[in-house]
């Protein structure tokens, strides 16, 4: 810049502003056109909600009226209590279920890792509501599959498992929760050098004893991030404890939100009831921090790594077996007993030949509508998770690398969105959106919209896990050889993290395919999408037709993963022997 | 306002209108159906300058919603209908943004709790108009609103539901008491009225009729208590229970596809629900809501419910095969006041008495 250029505006009296617009680094453009991004996306629409649930149903004015009808009953103060356990042993267990399974695929060299790969993701787009279903059919107490097999064999008179139980609400849940945690944790896996498993090995450490004390605590972010979505999206999810809780008499916080939208209507006093949820977000992030505190897992570092896959001998077939478990849980079994219906004319009279048909996906593929609301669905969701990943990465780097004052606001606005019940946070999304004058009624843009807001928490904890695993000394080589933040962000971190973006994009896409509280607030005549549908078909009690519908999206998306993961290419830090 | 309890029996109040057999009916239909009145006839010159009608439906199902406005559009060329199907709770919700909004986006709003209804009349939303078709409806459907603002455009029955494959039809329970039998410890099932307005309705009829002693007895056979009435059907066929009080319309569908459900109408009454339709005050097509009004009213959407097992709302359209008629039936039916006034307190000691 030349001096001629600055002096006018010292003449001029306003030297502040205008130079500093000129030392501007075309970089912050970037992270101001993603804060404002994100205060539209988030922040107007959580400060709505804010506002509602002060507000008096009928005339608006100023009132605490609200939230003594939330919080005024002890079994609603309960069911939020319920919530709370009942999102923390779904965490724990999701743990149990994909760690060991994410090391296996990550970082040995155990048998089928594609098929379980796939399976896993299958177990993550199947809707929670057939999901649920399946397991009712395996282990409903009276005519569950499981249970009749146990029967037969044992000649009891009673089954061994009861899905209608706070464990069964567990256990299902959590087989469909899992792959969050598998996503993050394999992805971060997939980052570790193995420096610093051979210097433990060196040391005389042995196989198991550098996995728990080496490679795992490394990849703790990760762990805790997947787990953070898990807990949040479990406090907020509604469809699985409607089939399975409600008949356990299980009350959660979600079952009970659902009476302020039955007469005498006030979504007000919902609002009211979810606005305190985000404190668990804020003691979620604290939490956080006490275990990760001050500790270092930097894994990707300029001196290059590579990494080697542990060889496990006959033991590596223990660790398919127990994946091969997982799957079959999550997938293979509810699936059989969905195929019964799937494959039938009419499920309810059982397995025959003659019963036997394709007709419930001819129906479904030769319908133009439901063409149209299956290619709705994958488009529009497509979109959110590329928008949600990019606004996500860039907040991500903005708050990891301290750009700007405020991170810990930031971090709070990316995570809120997932612990607010969907129903409650879409009312806000569509006094946002749909009238003027952002006056996206009926558009797909607001779906869109709805859905990236609505996961950008996965995108954003997944961003921050694999921002930790970096060492900012390869972006300072860029920036010390004159290139900027932008080019250090899409020559150097984009391509480290390459695995970690297509994870986090899939955390995104999957979900967006199946929320449904969100969507039905949000579509309009002509952008209808799959999970509306899927309420339809199960609210007509054409479940034969649903059934197919859940077959074809397994079908659908695992090509979507395997192609994706071909596209990638070979992994650049395996080292061949 | 103070609504009295009533019990309607359909039978005696139809007679005079319907003392016609099916055959007869159908060919009125058709009549009917070339001919508008001269009224309409200026409504449509009207509305076709609008060009279409957005429809929020808290009913039915998105294809048979679509089949509708499809039907509409063939008989009133050049005026199309969005129709977007939800549930009631949220069309109602989207009305009540659109409204604060400032753009209401619906000509004509469709739902299953006519408290909904009741509460925009109160607020001067609601248009008034009584579609000329009306007429030709079930008397105890005419006039659900006597001022005139909104219009039953579906019955909701309750009934006893079983799985023909595992109970005889001379073992399964005729009446509501029968249900109460211990020989149904563990095999019967319902839905909650915390969820579901349908059941709320049979919650309060059931009150009203045997006492709250009557969920009480419910209660010891281990019911399983899921959330709409419709899950019914897929616990039923599920094998999981046997018995149900249940949607008729859905169970029928389902049996119609060679599934083993039927259907008994209880002897003493079955309990029925009133869902309405309104035209939203302010909104973009006024001429068209009107005209979709009569559409709603009249014969050819009759006949597109009954294709699909719904009830049929006029004495000119026949039952869908293997139901009954609203004329043949005794239905009770409690007041919208009724039900304002009992519903919270049942779902309070349903809460009680069954935990959830």
């Amino acid at each position: 810049m030349s001096v001629a250029q600055s002096a006018p505006a010292a003449f001029t009296g306003r030297p502040g502003a205008l130079a500093r617009l000129r030392r501007l680094e075309p970089a912050s453009l970037v992270w101001l056109v993603a804060l404002a991004g994100l205060a539209a996306l988030v922040a107007v629409p959580l400060l709505r909600l804010l506002v509602s649930s002060f507000q008096d149903t009928d005339t608006g004015a100023f009132t605490l009226g609200n939230y003594a009808t939330a919080y005024g009953h002890l079994r609603d103060v309960l069911a939020l209590g319920n919530s709370l356990l009942y999102a923390a042993e779904v965490t724990l267990v999701s743990v149990v279920l994909a760690v060991p399974i994410a090391w296996g695929i990550a970082r040995t060299d155990m048998p089928a890792k594609g098929f379980i790969r796939a399976m896993i993701l299958g177990a993550f787009i199947t809707p929670p509501y057939l999901g649920a279903i399946g397991w009712i059919l395996l282990g409903g107490p009276n005519a569950g599959w499981l249970n009749r097999v146990w029967m037969a064999l044992t000649g009891s008179g009673t089954g061994f498992m009861n899905v209608y139980s706070f464990g069964g609400l567990v256990f299902v849940t959590a087989l469909y929760a899992f792959p969050y945690i598998f996503v993050f944790t394999a992805a971060a896996l997939e980052l570790v050098s193995t420096e610093m498993e051979e210097a433990a090995n060196i040391l005389g450490a042995g196989g198991a004893r550098t996995v728990l004390r080496i490679t795992l605590p490394l990849v703790t972010p990760a762990i805790i991030g997947g787990a953070i979505v898990v807990f949040l999206d479990t406090v907020a999810l509604f469809g699985t404890p409607a089939i399975i809780a409600l008949p356990a008499r299980v009350r959660v916080m979600t079952l009970v939100l659902w009476q302020f939208f039955e007469f005498p209507v006030r979504a007000e006093a919902a609002a009211a009831y979810a606005v305190p949820l985000v404190l668990i977000t804020l003691a979620l992030f604290w939490a956080q921090r006490m275990v990760l505190g001050r500790r270092g897992y930097v894994a990707l570092t300029g001196k290059g790594g590579s990494r080697r896959l542990a060889r496990l001998g006959p033991w590596r077939f223990l660790i398919l077996g127990y994946a091969l478990l997982v799957v079959a849980l999550a997938v293979l079994l509810p699936f059989a007993a969905l195929g019964q219906a799937a494959f039938s004319k009419a499920w309810g009279q059982g397995f025959s030949w003659g019963n036997l048909t394709l007709g419930n996906f001819r129906a479904l593929l030769a319908d133009d509508n439901s063409r149209q609301t299956i290619a709705h669905s994958f488009t529009y969701s497509a979109a959110s998770a590329t928008l949600a990943v990019a606004l996500a990465l860039i907040v991500a780097y903005i708050v990891s690398r301290r750009l700007v004052r405020g991170g810990a606001v930031l971090s709070l606005l990316c995570m809120a969105p997932l612990v607010i019940p969907g129903i409650v946070l879409a009312i806000a999304f569509y006094a946002t959106y749909a009238p003027p004058p952002i006056a996206l009624y009926g558009t797909a843009s607001i779906l869109v919209l709805g859905f990236a807001t609505r996961f950008l928490p996965i995108a954003y904890v997944n961003c921050m896990a694999a921002l930790r695993s970096l060492n900012p000394e390869m972006e300072e080589a860029v920036r010390i050889l004159g290139g900027g933040r932008l080019r250090a962000l899409a020559r150097v971190v984009v391509p480290l993290l390459k695995k970690n973006l297509v994870g986090c994009w899939l955390l995104v896409f999957i979900p967006a395919t199946r929320e449904l509280s969100t969507a039905i607030f949000l579509v309009g005549a002509r952008t209808r999408v799959i999970s509306v549908m899927m309420l339809d078909l199960s609210e007509n009690g054409s479940f034969e037709t649903l059934a197919a519908l859940g077959f074809f999206l397994l079908g659908v998306t695992i090509l979507i993963v395997a192609l994706g993961y071909r596209l990638l290419g070979r992994d650049f830090m395996l080292r061949r022997s | 306002m103070h609504l009295t309890r009533r019990a309607v029996t359909f039978g005696s109040l139809a007679m005079g209108g319907a003392a016609l057999g099916p055959r007869q009916a159908a060919a009125q239909t058709g009549a009917q159906m070339g001919a508008q009145t001269g009224a309409q006839q200026s409504l449509y010159e009207a509305a076709k300058k609008e060009g279409q009608v957005a429809w929020y439906s808290g009913i039915l199902d998105q294809p048979l919603c679509d089949r509708v406005g499809a039907a509409f559009t063939q008989q009133h060329p050049g005026i199309r209908v969005n129709a977007i199907k939800t549930t009631s709770e949220v069309a109602f919700q989207r009305v009540m943004q659109d409204l604060n909004g400032g753009a209401v986006q619906a000509d004509v709003f469709t739902t299953t709790d006519a408290s909904h209804m009741s509460y925009l009349v109160g607020k001067g939303q609601l248009v008034k108009y009584v579609p000329e078709n009306a007429k030709g409806m079930v008397p105890a459907l005419q006039n659900f609103d006597p001022q005139g603002y909104y219009h039953v455009s579906w019955v909701g029955l309750v009934t006893i539901v079983y799985n023909a494959a595992k109970v005889k039809p001379e073992d399964a329970p005729k009446d509501w008491m029968d249900l109460t039998d211990p020989k149904w410890k563990n095999q019967i099932c319902f839905g909650s009225p915390n969820y579901s307005g349908l059941i709320g309705d049979w919650t309060v009829a059931m009150t009203e009729k045997y006492k709250w002693e009557y969920f009480e007895k419910l209660n010891k056979l281990n019911p399983l208590i899921g959330r709409s009435i419709d899950d019914a059907v897929t616990t039923l066929n599920s094998g999981e229970r046997m018995v149900a009080a249940g949607n008729p319309a859905s169970s029928l569908r389902s049996a119609a596809k060679g599934n083993p459900l039927a259907v008994n109408y209880p002897t003493s009454f079955t309990v029925a629900d009133f869902s309405p339709s309104a035209i939203l005050k302010g909104s973009r097509s006024p001429n068209a809501a009107k005209l979709f009004m009569e559409f709603l009213a009249g014969p050819e959407y009759s006949k597109i419910l009954t294709d699909s097992f719904e009830q049929s709302l006029r004495a000119d359209v026949p039952p869908p095969h293997g139901a009954k008629s609203l004329t043949e039936l005794t239905v009770f039916m409690p007041t919208l006041a009724n039900i304002e006034k009992e519903l919270p307190g049942c779902k309070s000691r349903w809460r009680d008495t069954f935990g959830t």
